[in-house]
């Protein structure tokens, strides 16, 4: 009779086992990760946007959700060049050509470019018009309260 | 930076050194501004590398050793592992989303900490000495407190000043001293934080005593302090 318990009983750690691996596959489904930018210096932002392809490269874009959120000085990633005429606070305005390009392959592979309201509102920003491929859905109330609640959502903090 | 000092420098960090070693670096850091510059980065890398690879997986067990191991601890174990997958599938949804998280070596997410309630709580890392990057802290923490105050939802603020951050809380330096102060006394839930390491490191290597404002609180390393209240489940803002 304890053969037979035996035998049930390893059965039972077997299926548990493996009910308990396939949920842990299915789990690290994808890798959440923000990226915060609040500088304006041209050379770390296009340093920042270099380190989010490779990032890409290495994990793949399925198996990513990347975000990036800006504010303050950071807003002049997305920032486009005549916009600095009429905008208060900005030294940079980088959003050029070339940093446009690398925008658009990033959206092209997921990345989600979020942009704080506080800053739009006290720089005198017009989102639509100032702002590189901009949409309402980019926008959050506040960029480091963003930081915050993707934190405690599970997402990774790199400050580049 | 020559190959033996980098890796003198390696040792440092990690304390493998010998006193008179530690003694002969430490006097060499003293001349040389950009050692000692390399030595705080790397000593950063390094603890943000400890939280990162926190509680690796467990090593498997080598196959065969525990083959004689008694049927009854099996069980128990087998056991123990169901109500696990049980528990694990009744928990409810808003523990998973208090979980912080931060990434192992595949890139998977680790949960080091739950948050007891649905208190938010950051700590914001000031290493700059730049007063507009100061200010811009302040405008942004007071805007957090307010909005947070307004609407009844918890929230702990932490901003610690370590390095060229000190600045912030020194009397001589500090360009917000008054506005500190109000804050600290509007806001219970916002502390300010004063890294000790860095405050020795001024005494030893530039024979400044430093004087805090009142508001400012001391631990013992601004580093170890970030990791630490990450490890407790609290967001991480690099300012």
């Amino acid at each position: 009779m304890t053969r037979y318990l035996k035998f049930l009983l390893a059965g039972l750690i077997g299926l548990a086992v493996w009910t308990g691996a396939t949920a842990a596959e299915t789990g690290s489904a994808k890798q959440k990760v923000v990226y915060h930018i609040n500088g304006d210096d041209p050379k770390q932002q296009v340093g920042a946007l270099r380190n989010i392809q490779n990032h890409i490269n290495a994990v793949g874009k399925d198996n990513l959700d990347l975000r990036v959120v800006m504010h303050g000085n950071g807003l002049s990633l997305v920032l486009l060049p005549d916009a600095l005429k009429h905008t208060k606070g900005f030294k940079n305005a980088n959003a050029d050509a070339q940093q446009q390009a690398a925008i658009d392959n990033l959206k092209i592979q997921g990345v989600q470019f979020k942009v704080c309201a506080n800053t739009v509102k006290g720089r005198m920003v017009n989102a639509s018009e100032d702002l590189y491929d901009f949409s309402e859905a980019d926008i959050v109330p506040s960029g480091v309260a963003e930081l915050a609640i993707l934190q405690s959502q599970g997402f990774a903090y790199i400050k580049p | 930076m020559s190959s033996s000092n980098e890796l003198d420098l390696n040792a440092f960090v990690d304390g493998e050194l010998t006193a008179d070693q530690q003694a002969e670096f430490l006097e060499a850091m003293r001349d040389d501004p950009e050692l000692a510059r390399q030595a705080c980065e790397l000593g950063q890398l390094k603890a943000q590398l400890r939280l990162a690879y926190a509680s690796p997986p467990p090593p498997r067990l080598r196959g065969g050793a525990r083959v004689g191991a008694s049927w009854r601890a099996i069980a128990a174990s087998g056991i123990l592992l169901v109500l696990g997958v049980v528990a694990g599938w009744l928990l409810p949804d808003d523990v998973e989303r208090n979980r912080f998280v931060v990434l192992d070596a595949d890139g998977r997410g680790q949960t080091p900490a739950t948050a007891a309630n649905d208190e938010t709580r950051i700590v914001f890392h000031l290493t700059n000495a730049d007063p507009l990057v100061a200010a811009e802290l302040l405008d942004e923490v007071e805007g957090m407190l307010a909005a947070y105050q307004a609407d009844h939802r918890p929230l702990r603020v932490e901003v610690v000043s370590h390095s060229d951050g000190l600045a912030l809380l020194r009397q001589s330096l500090t360009a917000y001293g008054t506005r500190i102060h109000e804050l600290a006394q509007r806001f219970p839930n916002l502390t300010f934080v004063a890294c000790r390491n860095t405050i020795d490191r001024l005494r030893v290597e530039r024979g400044i005593e430093v004087r805090l404002v009142p508001d400012a609180e001391v631990i013992d390393s601004g580093v170890n302090h970030v990791v630490r209240r990450q490890k407790e489940g609290w967001s991480y803002i690099r300012v």
